[in-house]
């Protein structure tokens, strides 16, 4: 700010100096541009491509098992009215005269047919003449499930093809799933930590004069919030060099201010402020409550379900047994809670990795003082 | 998280090693602490991750058989009242009887298409002909315990009471982080073991390189693990009577811990009877082992990645310059 201020000065006061300070100028333009780049190929980038990835992936699978599942209905139809003129042959043998003779088999015939519905369902059926088991929405969870290694299996590839594609496509979508979750988990992680920062910070400018000293290690810190309220309009008596050496460059931009002070606490912050563990899970326990809610209002679902579901899926379990828009009857919500359900595990499984990312300083730290203690008592029992 | 029990694990090694001082009962005393750790890290965690499945298994059988599955009564209601509809909608009908063959079709279909409907909503809640005791054999109580704490998740069987779904969920929050730590342990012993293996194979084809220290190329993991999915794609094609491409699937997927659970070796209806015992503890022996050969490949590969793309990032550095250089050039060039 200082600096940029000075140089763009010395840019306009010192002509000819010009080529000497015009350097330092384009090599900063082409830092941010660079930085932005960076940027964009880390964060928005790497979604977009988890995104875009998913979304060719469904659009392959639904070509390749597309045309296969329609096949599989017609197959089922056929089963029926080959069922039927059995049940026909039967009738005209039987002729109706007798009704517990008659009775016993068309029962064995309906036995035989429902054996016949659960070897067709395991192969793929999903009990729709036109089979809605292939469609956008449902490709697009499938490719989400398989990159996310969740694997519901309630829809799974049935031409060779398609498993070969499925293959391919996990080795190679994983480790981009992957890139996202590191990536992303650190971007809210950081986030997550500057408001926490600034919560708690804010709590404890209240409550030091009472409650103790901050510590010393803080000060530096607390002049820097000190000055982030000086933009809200409250006046702190206690830093007031820090205010005036900076007030000339508040009135000048204030955007530019702003950002560089959040740019001060993205490097001071990850060092010093250490997020509870108790709120990380609280917040993940949140996260899969806050779903089962919705779930449970979305589906037709109780809450155990619903938080059972949340659960299975975002701990990348996915048994599957319980999948959203799985009811034959709801198919006009069907596509919707697809995507729904996609959205949700995409947030989910990277507020997941914040977590763990957060919790990771604090469970070492931890770890640390516990063998600390426990050598001390194992030096003292020597 | 993933992260944190490796770094335990380095920093008691670290301590062990500063605390080796030249007394020599203070060695022997330090390799005694040396065993058991070891004893307590490798072999104790596999044994733990295993006592574990085992528990798991024997508490799932017992709370999943304590009822029988209420979808069984239902299906076999559906079935009757079908057969009953058949017989006054169709045969009983004097009109339709057996003079009518159009009719009896129309009619029948009709109710052969709802009980299809109503069967198949049956079997999505989880019907597929077998009791309760008979889905809940030992075997597959295990096969189950170690796809919900490895987070396979194959699906194929699944807990249906709620105490079941809390167990499951409960059961999960403590596996899963004991499972990490044997991922994580595994990963660093077979690591070591390859890359010993390695060395040795280097030196012994005479390249005597004195190199600080000998980084196992990523393809040799690569092969490595191509070669167990090839292994087990064979082995599960010979037992199952699956194609080659259906096991490697399987396999793929199982190690991936996608698990979609179309295929599960052993849980098979028809299986369920023959001798599919063993083949399901050779399974669970096998994923256990590809997850810490997976574990390995991971942990060798790191630092091999990390190299590259270092000097990636080198060079991307280099050419940006120059690209910088000749950008600068050409506009500067241009206004004078």
């Amino acid at each position: 700010m200082e600096n940029r201020s000075w140089s763009s000065s010395s840019r306009r006061w010192r002509g000819s100096y010009r080529r000497k300070r015009r350097k330092p100028w384009g090599e900063r333009l082409a830092d941010w541009t660079r930085n932005f780049i960076a940027f964009l190929f880390s964060n928005v980038g790497i979604v977009g491509l988890v995104v875009g990835y998913t979304i060719a992936g469904a659009f392959v699978f639904t070509a390749i098992e597309g045309k296969h599942s329609l096949k599989r209905s017609g197959d089922v139809a056929r089963l029926r009215y080959f069922t039927a003129s059995n049940l026909w042959e039967v009738t005209l043998e039987e002729n109706t005269i007798r009704e517990s003779v008659w009775r016993n088999r068309v029962r064995a015939i309906l036995k035989k047919y429902q054996k016949d519905i659960v070897e067709a369902i395991r192969n793929g059926y999903d009990g729709t003449e036109d089979n809605k088991q292939w469609s956008f929405a449902g490709a697009f969870l499938y490719s989400l499930t398989v990159i996310t290694t969740i694997g519901y299996g309630n829809i799974s590839p049935r031409t060779e093809w398609g498993k070969v594609v499925t293959i391919v496509y996990a080795i190679a979508g994983m480790p981009l799933f992957l890139l996202y979750l590191s990536n992303i988990g650190d971007i809210l992680a950081r986030s997550f930590k500057w408001t926490y920062a600034r919560c708690c910070l804010c709590r404890c400018r209240r409550k030091p004069r009472g409650a103790g000293a901050p510590p010393p290690r803080d000060a530096a810190r607390m002049n820097q919030w000190q000055i982030v309220k000086v933009h809200g309009g409250e006046l702190e008596t206690s830093s007031i060099e820090q205010e005036d050496s900076s007030s000339g460059g508040v009135a000048e931009d204030e955007e530019d201010e702003d950002e560089d002070d959040d740019d001060d606490e993205d490097s001071y912050d990850p060092q010093q402020v250490t997020v509870p563990l108790t709120l990380c899970l609280a917040i993940m326990v949140g996260y899969v409550c806050g779903g089962a809610l919705l779930f449970s209002k979305w589906e037709v679902w109780d809450f155990l379900d619903g938080s059972y579901f949340c659960f299975i899926s975002l701990s990348t379990i996915g048994f599957g047994d319980i999948v959203p828009g799985d009811e034959i009857y709801s198919s006009e919500g069907f596509e919707l809670s697809f995507v729904f359900c996609s959205m949700y595990l995409m947030l989910g499984m990277a507020l997941i990795a914040m977590c763990f990312n957060l919790m990771q300083e604090e469970v070492m730290a931890k770890i640390r003082t516990l063998g600390r203690t426990a050598r001390h008592i194992f030096r003292c029992d020597r | 998280m993933a992260r944190v029990p490796m770094r335990s694990s380095l920093r008691s090694r670290d301590s062990s090693s500063t605390s080796t001082g030249a007394d020599p009962r203070e060695r022997i005393k330090d390799c005694c602490r040396k065993l058991v750790a070891f004893m307590c890290t490798q072999v104790g965690v596999g044994g733990l991750v295993v006592g574990y499945a085992i528990v798991g298994a024997f508490g799932f059988m017992t709370i999943e058989t304590r009822q029988e599955y209420s979808h069984l009564a239902e299906v076999d209601k559906l079935r009757n009242i079908s057969a009953k509809e058949l017989w006054i909608k169709t045969a009983a009908d004097p009109e339709v009887n057996v003079l009518n063959k159009t009719a009896f079709d129309l009619r029948t279909k009709l109710i052969l298409k709802k009980f299809q409907e109503n069967f198949t909503l049956a079997v999505k809640r989880g019907y597929d002909g077998r009791k309760a005791i008979e889905v809940w054999s030992f075997p597959a109580a295990l096969m189950f315990c170690l796809s919900i704490f490895t987070m396979i998740g194959y699906g194929n069987m699944v807990p249906r009471t709620s105490w079941g779904k809390g167990t499951t969920v409960m059961y999960a929050v403590f596996g899963i982080p004991l499972y990490v730590l044997y991922f994580l342990n595994m990963g660093k012993v077979l690591a070591q073991t390859f890359r010993w293996l390695y060395r040795w194979i280097h030196e012994c084809s005479g390249k005597q390189r004195t190199g600080p220290r000998i980084i196992v190329p990523s393809t040799a993991c690569l092969w490595v693990i191509f070669g167990y999915i090839a292994a087990g794609a064979i082995m599960f094609a010979e037992w199952e009577g699956w194609n080659y491409l259906d096991s490697a699937y399987f396999c793929v997927t199982s190690l991936c811990k996608i698990g979609i659970g179309d295929f599960v070796p052993g849980a098979n209806i028809l299986e369920s009877k023959s001798g599919s015992q063993t083949k399901l503890v050779i399974n669970f022996v096998y994923l256990l082992l590809g997850m810490g050969l997976i574990a390995m490949c991971y942990n060798l590969m790191r630092e091999d990645v990390r190299v590259k793309a270092r000097e990636l990032r080198e060079d991307l550095r280099e050419a940006l310059e120059d690209i910088r250089i000749k950008m600068l050039t050409c506009c500067r060039g241009n206004p004078d």
